[in-house]
């Protein structure tokens, strides 16, 4: 639990403007100019545009993965960054595993067992919350409620829930998991990526039934011209 | 009282996932019905159903969408908050996953009723199933003509975005997740009076109508049946109308969502989720963790409706209701709820900021066996420091369950702090080796 309300941890220094290798595959940038359509200032990209940083960058969001995020957006490193690690499913913190097992321990799953499964996947993989194995396979996380509490005590992976677990199921799953090539944090991220994108707005996809919108502006230039208004409270 | 399915009538029936078979159930009659009705009297057919929104506050959902300007001088958003985080409370998650064409329908209406030009369907990140499920459905809709450019031939635009949260409570906040939708860290605003509603200047500035997953289901059934159909459903209780989803969890038979008319007793709502297991009922959390909890004595009848929940010493909220039966400890309950908001409070406002950790700080000291003579007194002075003392509720709902745990559990708290141990004699595994 500390791991989840420990306060800055501090973080890598952002790469200079000049080192900036851009990253992000053709079907990336498509999918991000699609998903700008949805929006009317290149601001409201920022999150959308975060999940698609997380697949193209490995599932981890490094100083290069926000700056790239930053640089299509046309908006600062600052503030993409302080976005990104304001939300706990953008790992941000440090490079995760190939999988990362999100252990539920909130309510009722702790009254229905949670703690006991904890300790039991902490005992088997050799690490504590927010560990990774040292192979590089399984990060363990403790989780707030993932509302899904009639089947306590639960855990999820990648996009999928896993509940009630008890120490075979467990056992199972990670026997499953070891011998899955694809990795379940990228392929979560490339899910919400694709939730995103109606059928005619993906690169690529059916014909549109509705005409496809004009394209954004080009990255580098900031598309957004409203004046922010800040609260002074 | 029985369960009544009105939203759940064909949950569960993969067809009614299905654009055909959602019409076939007499989907879309009501967007065909809407299409010829004045903007006004869909708004007066909310009216007179006297549904509240279902996220937890309970408030009346039509002057909501009656507050929309009628004079069109900026573009109009729906959004629909599916941040479902509410421990306990897994309903959204259903709705989506098996009636998302209710979902789908009802923003429509909502964007015909005052005049919307998109919706954004905010949707945590976690939920990516019922993402799934809602984007087929969007999907089944645009081609068929019921979403984008002129709806049904009637001239009326109305596009459907989705957007997923990325792991933030706070997110549920109405404001915050304007914000979150706007690409901004998750975090609430100045609320009414000190800075205009949603419905006057919400996304991006503009008016926008929020409501939770629920609220929106329910209305194609009004605008079909008529909003005074509706409020025959719940006509036994002060001022709750239609049906409610309860998300049934804990120490009973088969946990899982409930839908029950207003006006159900919160036992029969026990006996239908398959009664008590593992011991008898101790305590009850009815609306999610933010709500004070109930002892058996208070459980007993209880009438679920919004004001005679009140009167039982507890609230709806949000509808998800955790049973807990004689071997749990309270006091561990209440610090990991305490945990909960600690994590969960975004940072913006101290009291709530500094005011979780703090109570978990105390809390976490006496589940170690380490409380001092004090503690519950100084908890209590904690929450009333929090109490109405932050932009949004979090503080509020963090402050609730600790000053309402120790008010009906006192001597818990007492015996957990004079002897460094829970009064339960065996209890359950509720915290870390």
């Amino acid at each position: 639990m500390s791991e989840l309300i420990q306060l800055g941890a501090s973080r890598p220094k952002a790469p200079k403007p000049e080192d900036l290798k851009l990253q992000f595959s053709d079907t990336a940038v498509a999918e991000l100019e699609a998903l700008l359509t949805h929006y009317p200032d290149s601001k409201s990209g920022i999150l959308p545009g975060l999940w698609i940083a997380q697949r193209e960058y490995g599932g981890y969001l490094s100083p290069e993965a926000i700056a790239e995020t930053a640089f299509r957006l046309g908006r600062s490193y600052a503030e993409v960054e302080g976005v990104a690690t304001f939300y706990s499913m953008y790992n941000t913190a440090h490079k995760v595993g190939k999988h990362m097992i999100e252990v539920c321990t909130c309510l009722t799953c702790q009254v229905c067992g949670a703690y006991p499964v904890a300790e039991y996947l902490k005992k088997k993989l050799g690490v504590d919350f927010g560990g990774t194995t040292e192979d590089g396979m399984f990060t363990l996380h403790e989780v707030e409620c993932l509302n899904a509490c009639d089947r306590a005590p639960l855990i999820q992976v990648g996009d999928q829930y896993y509940g009630p677990v008890n120490e075979k199921s467990l056992d199972e799953l990670l026997e499953k998991l070891a011998k899955q090539d694809e990795s379940t944090v990228i392929q979560m991220a490339d899910s919400i990526v694709q939730v995103h994108l109606a059928s005619f707005e993906k690169p690529g996809g059916q014909p549109a039934t509705k005409p496809k919108p004009a394209a954004p502006a080009p990255p580098a230039a900031p598309t957004s011209t409203r004046i922010r208004v800040e609260e002074t409270s | 009282m029985a369960e009544l399915k009105l939203l759940f009538e064909h949950a569960g029936n993969p067809a009614y996932q299905t654009i055909e078979g959602y019409i076939a159930k007499g989907g879309y009659q009501a967007l065909d019905k809407a299409l010829k009705m004045e903007r006004q009297a869909i708004i007066d057919q909310i009216k007179a159903s006297g549904l509240r929104g279902r996220g937890g506050a309970g408030f009346p959902t039509w002057i909501k969408w009656n507050g929309l300007p009628k004079e069109k001088t900026k573009r109009h958003h729906i959004v629909c908050n599916a941040d479902e985080g509410e421990p306990g409370t897994f309903k959204d998650k259903q709705l989506m996953e098996e009636t998302p064409f209710l979902l789908v329908e009802g923003m429509t209406l909502a964007g015909i009723a005052c005049q919307g030009d998109a919706g954004y369907i905010y949707i945590r990140g976690e939920f990516i199933d019922a993402a799934k499920a809602m984007r087929k459905a969007i999907d089944e809709a645009y081609a068929a003509g019921f979403l984008g450019k002129n709806i049904r031939g009637s001239g009326i635009d109305f596009d459907l975005y989705i957007h997923l949260g990325a792991g933030s409570y706070e997110c549920g906040e109405e404001s915050a997740l304007m914000s979150s939708i706007m690409g901004e860290r998750g975090m609430p605003r100045l609320k009414f009076p000190h800075a205009p509603l949603p419905t006057i200047a919400g996304l991006w500035d503009e008016p926008t109508l929020i409501n939770n997953v629920e609220t929106f289901c329910c209305a194609p059934f009004i605008v079909n049946k008529g909003g005074e159909w509706y409020a025959t459903m719940g006509a036994s209780t002060k001022n709750s109308r239609g049906t409610k989803l309860f998300s049934v969890s804990g120490h009973v038979g088969k946990p899982g969502n409930y839908e029950i008319e207003f006006g159900t007793t919160l036992m029969e709502l026990l006996e239908m989720s398959g009664g008590m297991t593992g011991g008898k009922l101790k305590a009850c959390v009815p609306g999610g963790s933010s709500v004070p909890i109930m002892t058996a004595e208070m459980c007993d009848g209880a009438i679920i409706g919004y004001e005679e929940m009140m009167q039982a010493g507890s609230m709806v909220g949000s509808g998800g209701c955790m049973f807990l039966n004689d071997k749990t400890c309270i006091v561990q309950f209440i610090w990991r709820t305490a945990m909960f908001y600690a994590v969960e409070s975004c940072g913006k406002c101290t009291p709530c900021r500094e005011g979780t950790k703090w109570m978990l700080q105390i809390l976490e000291r006496i589940v170690k066996g380490n409380g001092q003579p004090g503690d519950k007194e100084l908890l209590l002075d904690i929450t009333s420091q929090i109490d109405g003392r932050s932009f949004c509720g979090l503080g509020d709902a963090a402050a609730w369950p600790v000053a309402g745990a120790i008010k009906v559990f006192p001597e818990e708290f007492d015996y957990y702090i004079a002897n460094g141990k829970s009064i339960v004699g065996s209890p359950l595994p509720m915290v870390p080796a």
